[in-house]
């Protein structure tokens, strides 16, 4: 909302030497946050008023023309291409150092004497588009009508000697008061200690005139107040221009007298206004009732809208006026033609207003103010102050009608009882009975101390213009008070509380763990994907839609749906990043959301990840996200999984049939795990299909539950070790577990470990075969072992091994 | 008679069990003397009122077959695309042999390593670390927070609904606009002395450009005790965000701001220095938790009291580590995320 201080000048008083930065500060933290303060007079800095003295043909050019051209202080020759230019014309001259905009387009520039065409041009007679006025004329502007000396600062000139404080309305939200220029003064007031001056309204009324639009209120609870003058000998014509000026200064278009007034006094007061031309009202009264079905109305800006039926109207014996609180019909508008006015004063319920508001899409300066519920003694104060107003722009205009006032409100002064000391700790400074009644006296609410010492409560009596929606309870009054002492006052101060420790989240801790395992020693990148996918993405990634919550009113077609894996973004991941890098490792920890038929979704949190390398790439991507997730279950102390081939790989659609493997939680004999190669109708649907790709999946919410082993230590062996290697050719199909299964069976006391450091597949091996090679360490923790010992376990597992049909190569 | 016909010819697609037999299928209804091919061919001894009426028929029959035949086709495909991937031997017990180890690093998201410390600091001054629900119904994300429907409060907060039944104390299905409905729900279950934060992700019907984004992070702090003032909260979060920033002398100031579910309500903003200008900058909103949350909660507003705060956490990673375009943020881009 934009402020002009010369308005704000009518009713408090605000030194010309402000310092406007420390004024923007002391309102945003006191009162609203200030978006920014806004000099007028600034862009027309070296801009004067100028006379042009004499006009002469350009010497080299047919379009160009020399003045000379009086600025008060000397006569400039200035070189101009306007065809409008005439001697004795008064126009706005930019003097060397201004800042203009070349025919009204681009950046400013900062003007320089200069030389056009060989003649020396000092300045420039400039267009309104040139220094940031509507062009409503072809050429330059003539300012011949002000009749202004040459010289005049450019911004007197134009009565754009103000300064505009725009404030952010948003802020403003809950404060009915504040919507206009009178209660934005009472604030500045109350934080600069000074006085607030009211401005004059019209208190003469003859209540025994005739009622000359008689009102009926339908509906009451939607309109609790409705008041109505009629004004004979109206004469519709421009604004002056202190009218004029003070609402375009604010941003406001300049209509004609009377409907700037309405305007005015909205900006001022806050109270939205309307007049109607009396002439224009069919059947001579006025009713506020529901719209009936697909009743129309054409607004003030052209546009017909159909009303829904329980939109409250403005209507006459016929048609609907005017949409309540939003917008005016065109059809009674005020027009040139208008000599008789019935002014609307009304306050209407703020709930429905803005329903309507909302569901025809109109939002209005009015609606803007009426949805912030306001008080409904203001709108007779409004109604006062316009009648005043226009009274006096149009001399010849009398009072015609008696003051109506349908209320339906009743207005009880309201008192709440502040507990001084509970607001004290609320803030954490000492508030006492005295400076209570101080700071809340500048903003006129009436203070009552406590009749003893001992007590610390006071009473206060809320002004009806905080009354509606924003002061009902004491800690209302506790913000009031200490916005007013000073928020940067309060002490930084850190509280003196009982050690209470913390309940442990050992979940959120333990994600933190594992992202040190996955990114910082298993060299994968953390991924954060949005929540969302599109339909498409579900159906190429072959998940069930029915599965899926779907966003009402999604933004784009790519965020549609709420994830129910999180594998299909990270595919999409993986795909973006395929133009600079050929092989990484992903993984994401996140939420999926599954629609179980039920009001809330089933909520769960996973891990899930993938290894990509290009298919030229000897290493298997299935094996490296395995020992991945094996290292992340050691890390985690987990060792009661079980691995195993996933027996029914269909119910996975994005995995490989037969790349697929589980660990399976034993307690609920569920797969808590998913590893699989990517399905190759999957890959190619997100054109990945030039790689390989392995995916994993972990259910960490219930992994998280899971008991964990506890870290023993075992003694280092004393004793030497001895290692002998054994290669084997096996049948290609027979599984590498099988192998080691049966190498260890041969001493399972002894044997240390066995290690596969050879795999090969090929030429040279026959076909259906592959060659396995194992180093086998042995161990015993009490002795040193022997070559006996050796030979003996060498022999028992060349049987094992041969028993599993395998030909020993050494 | 079309009704029949479909009905036979959706039988003999189902009964296909090989894609050859699908295609005898497709021969025997749609071929040049198919079924449905001869039925075509006796539209042009007709009126044109029939020709109409009789030709919309026999397309809507067409376009049944097709459907169903077009489904059937790609089930059979997969199935035998699956048979030969099954017949391959894949040993899921083998591990990789020599991993070639990669000399390029991991890296931890931004926001992560951010929440982190977030929750460390908090952790340290004693505060739980908690976690809320991210679909959330528009009681907890409005109702009890004390923004009633048709609230003006309500457009600041533009919202995503969920296309799901709605429930009579809980309204509507929607993402959480902010990690406030944690409030409600952690005084819920833990009642008071309360001390948490709530880090999470939160949605907004939000056209996405530089600085706006559908999806952000925000964390929710929330302290109720007796005795508890805005002092405290100054004093907490002046050190809060010194140790966040690493320095000393970060302070911050305090201005009235308006949500519902605090009063007073105050915007925080931080002294933000860069080289040697420095600026006022907005980082967040807090106030004494209202009276009516409390009430919701289901704490008595006379006996407990105390203040709540919310910031954004994708904000603070883009101040601290100067990104300059939200989007960045979900992009996964590895040149963007290689630099954490």
């Amino acid at each position: 909302m934009k402020i002009s201080v010369n308005w704000l000048k009518n009713y408090v008083n605000i030194d010309s030497q402000t310092d406007w930065k420390a004024f923007e500060e002391l309102l945003t933290i006191r009162t609203a946050e200030v978006e920014e303060i806004i000099d007028l007079a600034g862009s027309f800095d070296q801009m004067v008023i100028g006379k042009i003295e004499s006009i002469s043909a350009h010497p080299d050019a047919d379009k160009l023309r020399v003045t000379k051209t009086n600025v008060g202080s000397e006569t400039l020759q200035i070189v101009c291409g306007a065809s409008n230019i005439f001697e004795g014309q008064t126009v706005a001259v930019a003097l060397s150092g201004s800042q203009v905009r070349w025919h009204g387009e681009g950046d400013l520039v900062e003007l320089k004497p200069t030389k056009i065409r060989g003649v020396e041009s000092n300045g420039m007679i400039c267009a309104a588009s040139e220094i940031g006025l509507k062009d409503e004329v072809d050429g330059i502007l003539d300012l011949s009508h002000l009749n202004l000396k040459p010289g005049t600062p450019l911004a007197e000139a134009l009565n754009k000697n103000d300064i505009i404080i725009d404030i952010e309305n948003k802020t403003l939200t809950h404060r009915p008061d504040l919507w206009g220029h009178y209660g934005i003064a009472r604030e500045i007031a109350a934080i600069t200690d000074e006085k607030l001056k009211a401005p004059a309204f019209h208190t003469k009324y003859d209540q025994k005139l005739p009622i000359v639009i008689p009102v009926t209120v339908e509906n009451p609870e939607a309109c609790p107040r409705y008041l109505t003058l009629t004004i004979e000998g109206i004469e519709v014509g421009p604004s002056p221009d202190w009218l004029r000026t003070a609402l375009e200064n604010t941003g406001n278009r300049s209509i004609n007298n009377i409907v700037d007034a309405t305007n005015f006094v909205m900006l001022e007061l806050g109270n939205p206004l309307h007049a109607f031309d009396t002439n224009k009202i069919a059947g001579g009264k006025i009713i506020v009732r529901q719209a009936k079905k697909a009743e129309k109305i054409e607004t003030l800006d052209n546009e017909s809208k159909e009303l829904d039926p329980g939109m409250l109207i403005i209507a006459d014996a016929e048609k609907p006026l005017a949409i309540a609180g939003i917008k005016g019909g065109l059809h009674s508008g005020i027009s040139h033609e208008t000599t008789s006015i019935t002014l609307e004063a009304a306050n209407f319920n703020p709930i429905s207003t803005r329903k309507t508001s909302t569901k025809l899409g109109i939002r209005t300066e009015a609606v803007q103010r009426f949805e912030k519920d306001l008080d409904p003694l203001l709108a007779e104060q409004a109604l006062d102050r316009l009648v005043k107003i226009i009274l006096d722009l149009c001399p010849n205009a009398r009072i015609v009608s008696r003051k109506q006032d349908i209320n339906n409100f009743t207005y009880k002064p309201r008192k709440v009882k502040l507990d001084l000391s509970r607001t004290s700790q609320k803030i954490g400074v000492e508030i006492t009975p005295k400076l209570a009644k101080e700071l809340l006296e500048k903003l006129e609410f009436e203070v009552t101390l406590p009749k003893t010492k001992s007590s610390t409560t006071i009473e206060v009596a809320i002004p009806s213009f905080r009354a509606t929606k924003d002061i009902n309870h004491q800690d209302d009054l506790v913000e009031e008070i200490a916005r007013l002492y000073g928020y940067e006052k309060i002490p930084a101060t850190l509280p003196e509380v009982a050690i209470r420790p913390a309940r442990p989240n050992t979940e959120r801790r333990e994600k933190h763990l594992i992202r040190d395992v996955f990114s910082l020693e298993l060299g994968f990148k953390e991924c954060v994907n949005y929540s969302f996918y599109s339909l498409k993405t579900l159906q190429k990634a072959g998940l069930n839609e029915a599965d899926h919550l779907k966003i009402r009113n999604y933004l784009s077609e790519e965020q549609t749906h709420l994830r129910t894996s999180l594998i299909p973004n990270l595919l999409h991941s993986a795909h973006e990043n395929l133009k600079h890098f050929d092989s990484f490792n992903l993984y994401e920890i996140g939420r999926s959301y599954r629609n179980i038929q039920q009001y809330f979704p089933l909520e769960e949190k996973h891990l899930a990840g993938l290894v990509l390398l290009p298919k030229k790439d000897r290493q298997e991507p299935f094996y490296l996200a395995k020992s991945a997730l094996n290292l992340l279950l050691r890390r985690l102390q987990i060792t009661s999984l079980q691995y195993q081939r996933a027996s029914n790989p269909d119910q996975n659609p994005l995995a490989h049939p037969n790349k697929s493997a589980v660990w399976i939680n034993p307690r609920t004999k569920q797969p808590l795990i998913e590893l699989f190669s990517l399905h190759p109708a999957i890959a190619a649907n997100f054109d990945l299909d030039k790689y390989q790709v392995a995916c994993f999946n972990l259910h960490y919410t219930e992994l998280h539950a899971l008991p964990r082993a506890e870290l023993r230590y075992r003694s280092i062996p004393r004793f030497p070790a001895i290692e002998f290697d054994i290669s084997a050719i096996v049948d290609a199909e027979k599984e590498v577990a099988e192998f080691e299964k049966s190498i260890r069976k041969a001493d399972q006391n002894l044997i240390h470990n066995v290690e596969l450091f050879d795999f090969y597949q090929g030429s040279n091996i026959p076909e259906g075969k592959k060659s396995l090679a194992y180093r086998i360490t042995l161990q015993a923790p009490d002795r040193t072992l022997t070559d006996a010992d050796m030979k003996q376990i060498q022999e028992k597992i060349l049987t094992n091994l041969q028993a599993l049909g395998a030909e020993i190569r050494g | 008679m079309p009704e029949k016909l479909l009905k036979q010819a959706l039988e003999a697609i189902q009964a296909a069990s090989t894609i050859t037999a699908l295609k005898e299928v497709e021969v025997k209804y749609l071929g040049r003397s198919g079924q449905i091919t001869e039925l075509l061919k006796t539209l042009k001894d007709l009126s044109p009122e029939e020709k109409r009426s009789k030709g919309q028929e026999i397309q809507k029959l067409k376009n049944g077959f097709t459907e169903a035949y077009t489904t059937r086709e790609r089930y059979l495909q997969k199935a035998e695309i699956d048979a030969k991937l099954q017949a391959e031997f894949f040993d899921i017990t083998l591990n990789q042999i020599n991993p070639q180890r990669s000399l390029e690093s991991g890296t931890i998201h931004p926001l992560s390593r951010l929440q982190r410390e977030v929750e460390q600091i908090f952790a340290e001054m004693g505060f739980e670390i908690a976690d809320g629900k991210e679909v959330e119904s528009e009681y907890y994300n409005f109702e009890a927070l004390n923004i009633p429907s048709h609230h003006p409060a309500r457009d600041m907060q533009d919202t995503f609904f969920l296309d799901h039944p709605t429930d009579t104390k809980h309204g509507h299905l929607l993402l959480r606009t902010h990690t406030s409905p944690g409030q409600i729900r952690m005084m819920e279950k833990h009642g008071a002395p309360l001390r948490i934060i709530i880090p999470g992700r939160v949605f907004r019907y939000e056209a996405t450009d530089a600085t706006h984004d559908s999806t952000f992070n925000q964390v929710e702090g929330l302290f109720i005790d007796q005795g508890i003032g805005l002092a405290h909260l100054k004093g907490i979060m002046n050190e809060f965000l010194q140790r966040f920033f690493g320095d000393k002398e970060i302070k911050v100031r305090f201005r009235p701001g308006y949500f519902p579910f605090v009063e007073p309500g105050i915007e925080m903003d931080m002294l933000w220095k860069k080289g040697n200008q420095s600026k006022w900058l907005e980082v967040m909103g807090a106030g004494m938790v209202h009276p009516n949350v409390l009430k919701a909660g289901g704490l008595d507003p006379e006996k407990y009291q105390g203040w709540a705060f919310g910031f954004g956490l994708t904000r603070m990673a883009m101040l601290k580590y100067g990104i300059d375009d939200i989007r960045l943020i979900h992009s996964n881009d590895l040149r963007f995320l290689n630099q954490f």
